[in-house]
């Protein structure tokens, strides 16, 4: 390799990588004996590690990546001009560009279009994300196009996530009794709710008190302000009878007193490449470390689960297969438990893979559900403008902070839509951000396109919206027969579709966007209509559903495989529906419930 | 705007808008950093790679036409965007991009010598102007001549490279964000106030 032309870019991970393995070659089965095996250390195995060690049960944590050097590789504060990259990537390095998605042969990684690049991301990969996001080389898919961004590295997706920290609330976990689709979950928000609260309190969530049923509120720290622009725009959706909130963040804006590892939000913005103080949430400093420091958490890193292994007299899950990502090597941990936090896709897959003498279509599967009901949020119909109140002004600090604002569920809340069912909601905000994104739009040059660029500079408002996708059984993952990933694990085969219904919402999401964008005077008004790849809003649900019922679900109402009583699943894999909400705080909750269960069946000696 | 969302957002733009010709442009290495490191923390002269020292005077001139010095901030000039596009093309995957952008400034220099009977780099503001005028006349039309094409290509790269530039971030917009705040401020008619920055009223 070159000289590092520039220490931010080309950082050094040797000193994390060498840990990383030393950690690994010293964990072997039978080194030590341990309770339960967490697999995964995002959000939902950082959660089930953090309740369990803290609780005195001795926890073993699988992690298919490195370790994290969270110190220097989240980069906060750097600014484009540090490198001429100008956060572009390395030569032999590639993101899938948006309209890929829809037109490359399956598997992406695999498509000569990309042959001359070595390292093929998701489109989630940039120059800060990029030592994160997992090769699509390495980790293929097949079948219908789906946008799947994965990370392997302590924390995984949490390290870069989007920090919208919103509720459920009874218009999800009841939605059948709402409008009469599908079914309901088995548990209501009142179960819920207290664990949302447990989670706000613990990780810090900034927010406002709304009243709102289609977003219950939290208990929050101090909220975000809106910017001048985004004020202008409330004031023209409240007339509409619409709310436009600010945005709920799970970022401490006040400070921890229970953690060493987090600082209060000191409004730099750029949250996204990882907030170096970790006032934002990232699972390795807020849960991970924290329940390290029990001494009851041990972390294998590089330890790619492929399945889970029964034992066949008593039909209980005995462990976990693992093969080690740098020397191949496969080996057999055991435990009383195993709680599956992968991510909602690859928890399914390891489940689907776990493959013995009656269970021929996965372990878990007796229902043939297991990989069914599919789903996540549309994006892409979105919507942007000038704002008068800011043209021509000269610019102010606009985006030192976490999140945008937030438009409210308005459909099929009190009333009826009478194209679709379910509904949507936006994000997004304006003012001055470091990059004049608009600029590319602008007509001419010279002198008058330069100073239009300044006049408008302050005065975008640009908002995007997230639309429920309808569970349906056929939207679904399974094992591909023949492509497997770089370790010889199947890979998933994708075949999943948007349906009439929210094709019908995606139009009334681009319709709505212009339509208050009208009614807020805004210039230069642009529309998006058309859906953005399927997979986009990394809101992945389902595939693993829970229910009363052992032959028409996957879990039951805890979270516990109906078919096997000790292997727990503490991602987003059991939710049955998931709204128009970000899926990272219901993960929290959820998965801090059904380790409180789990440790009630410890203590009373049923595992 | 949360991060994921401008990203998400950058990529729609990417399709959606001029923005279309950034994607051509290769990934510069960890050599060419340097070099363009050097090049701007010096003020030094042009370590070329690809393009010779007369186009890279005729992308000079024609990317400073495109964001000019004036009296608010120096230029794409000052902010040494021919630099970063002669970089640029240097760790393209392969030749075609570089012939593009040779034939792209060829084709200025032909239309200037039409016009005009001199090289683009000699003719007067005036007549920059108007040859600017016509080529970028319709900007958002996809059927094209190729010099039209080649002006949309440059102007994306020159947005880029300028705005992302220490002059084009704080002397020319004034972003005042990246810093170490209280607390955030936002409009202040949430304090009760009419705001002074916006004029709206509590």
């Amino acid at each position: 390799m070159p000289t590092p032309a520039d220490p931010t870019l080309d950082l050094d991970l040797a000193a994390v990588t060498d840990e990383s393995r030393k950690l690994a070659a010293s964990i072997k089965p039978g080194t030590a004996q341990w309770d339960v095996i967490v697999v995964g250390s995002g959000a939902a195995g950082g959660m089930a590690a953090f309740q369990l060690a803290t609780a005195g049960i001795k926890v073993l944590m699988l992690e298919a990546g490195r370790m994290l050097d969270h110190r220097r590789e989240y980069r906060t504060m750097e600014w484009p001009y540090q490198s001429m990259r100008r956060s572009r990537l390395p030569p032999d390095h590639r993101p899938i560009a948006v309209a890929e998605y829809n037109f490359l042969d399956r598997p992406y990684g695999n498509n000569p279009a990309y042959d001359k690049f070595k390292k093929v991301t998701s489109y989630a990969g940039n120059t800060f994300t990029r030592n994160w996001v997992v090769n699509e080389k390495e980790h293929p898919t097949t079948g219908t196009p789906y946008a799947w961004v994965r990370a392997r590295v302590l924390g995984g997706k949490t390290n870069f996530w989007g920090r919208g920290a919103l509720r459920y609330g009874p218009l999800q976990f009841k939605a059948a009794s709402h409008d009469g689709y599908d079914v309901d979950w088995p548990i209501s928000y009142e179960d819920a709710s207290p664990y949302y609260d447990k989670v706000d309190v613990l990780l810090g969530c900034s927010g406002t008190k709304e009243g709102l049923v289609q977003v219950p509120d939290g208990i929050f720290q101090r909220p975000i302000k809106l910017n001048c622009v985004e004020v202008a725009f409330q004031r023209t959706l409240a007339k509409m009878g619409r709310h436009y909130i600010p945005g709920r963040a799970g970022v401490t804006t006040e400070g921890l007193l229970n953690s060493k590892y987090r600082t209060r939000c000191m409004g730099r913005g750029r949250c996204g490449r990882g907030c170096d103080i970790s006032a934002a949430f990232h699972s390795p400093t807020a849960l991970v470390y924290p329940a390290r420091d029990t001494g009851n958490l041990t972390i294998r890193p590089y330890s790619v689960v492929s399945e889970v292994i029964l034992d066949g007299a008593s039909g209980r899950a005995a462990g976990v297969r693992v093969i080690d990502a740098n020397t191949r090597e496969v080996m057999d941990f055991t435990a009383r438990v195993v709680v599956l936090g992968a991510g909602t896709l690859d928890t399914t897959r390891i489940l689907l893979n776990s493959r013995s003498a009656g269970n021929a279509n996965g372990l878990g599967n007796s229902s043939g559900r297991l990989g069914c009901h599919l789903s996540e949020h549309l994006m892409g119909p979105r919507g942007s403008g000038f704002i008068p109140a800011r043209i021509g002004t000269e610019p102010t600090l606009d985006d030192g902070r976490p999140v945008s604002p937030y438009v409210a569920r308005f459909r099929n809340v009190t009333d009826r839509h009478p194209d679709f069912i379910r509904g949507y909601h936006f994000q997004g905000g304006g003012g001055a951000y470091e990059y004049p994104s608009m600029a590319h739009d602008l007509p001419g040059f010279g002198k008058a396109f330069k100073s239009s660029v300044r006049k408008y500079y302050p005065a975008l408002l640009s908002i995007g919206g997230f639309g429920e996708v309808l569970p349906r059984k056929e939207n679904r993952v399974m094992l591909d027969p023949e492509t497997k990933d770089a370790w010889g694990i199947p890979v998933l085969r994708f075949d999943y579709r948007f349906g009439d219904n929210e094709l019908k919402m995606a139009k009334d999401m681009a319709d709505s966007a212009e339509e208050m964008l009208k009614a807020a005077g805004a210039e230069n008004i642009k529309i998006d209509r058309e859906p953005l790849a399927p997979g986009w809003s990394i809101h992945e649900i389902g595939t693993a559903r829970m229910g009363d019922d052992p032959k028409a679900s996957v879990t039951d109402r805890y979270c516990r495989l109906h078919d096997v009583p000790n292997v727990y699943l503490a991602d987003a894999a059991p939710f049955v529906s998931g709204g128009t909400q970000n899926t990272t705080w219901s993960i929290l909750a959820m998965c801090w419930r059904t380790m409180d269960y789990l440790k009630e069946r410890m203590r009373a000696g049923d595992v | 705007m949360t991060t994921r969302a401008v990203s998400r957002r950058a990529a729609l733009r990417r399709i959606g808008a001029g923005a279309g010709a950034l994607t051509l442009l290769p990934f510069l290495s960890d050599e060419g950093l340097a070099a363009f490191v050097r090049i701007q923390g010096a003020k030094a002269a042009p370590a070329l790679k690809v393009l010779s020292a007369s186009q890279y005077a005729t992308l000079e001139a024609l990317v400073e036409a495109i964001i000019p010095a004036d009296d608010h901030s120096p230029g794409a000039k000052e902010a040494r965007v021919a630099d970063y596009i002669d970089l640029l093309l240097s760790e393209a995957p392969d030749d075609s991009l570089k012939q593009t952008w040779l034939d792209g400034l060829a084709a200025l220099d032909a239309e200037a010598g039409k016009r005009f009977g001199a090289p683009f780099v000699r003719l007067e503001a005036g007549q920059v102007d108007a040859l600017l005028t016509d080529v970028s006349r319709d900007e958002a039309a996809p059927q094209r001549t190729p010099l039209e094409a080649f002006f949309t290509t440059t102007k994306q790269a020159t947005i880029h490279g300028y705005y992302t530039s220490e002059i084009g971030i704080h002397k020319e917009l004034h972003y005042k964000g990246n810093q170490i705040l209280a607390e955030f401020v936002g409009c202040q008619t949430q304090d009760g106030r009419d705001c002074p920055h916006c004029g709206q009223k509590a």
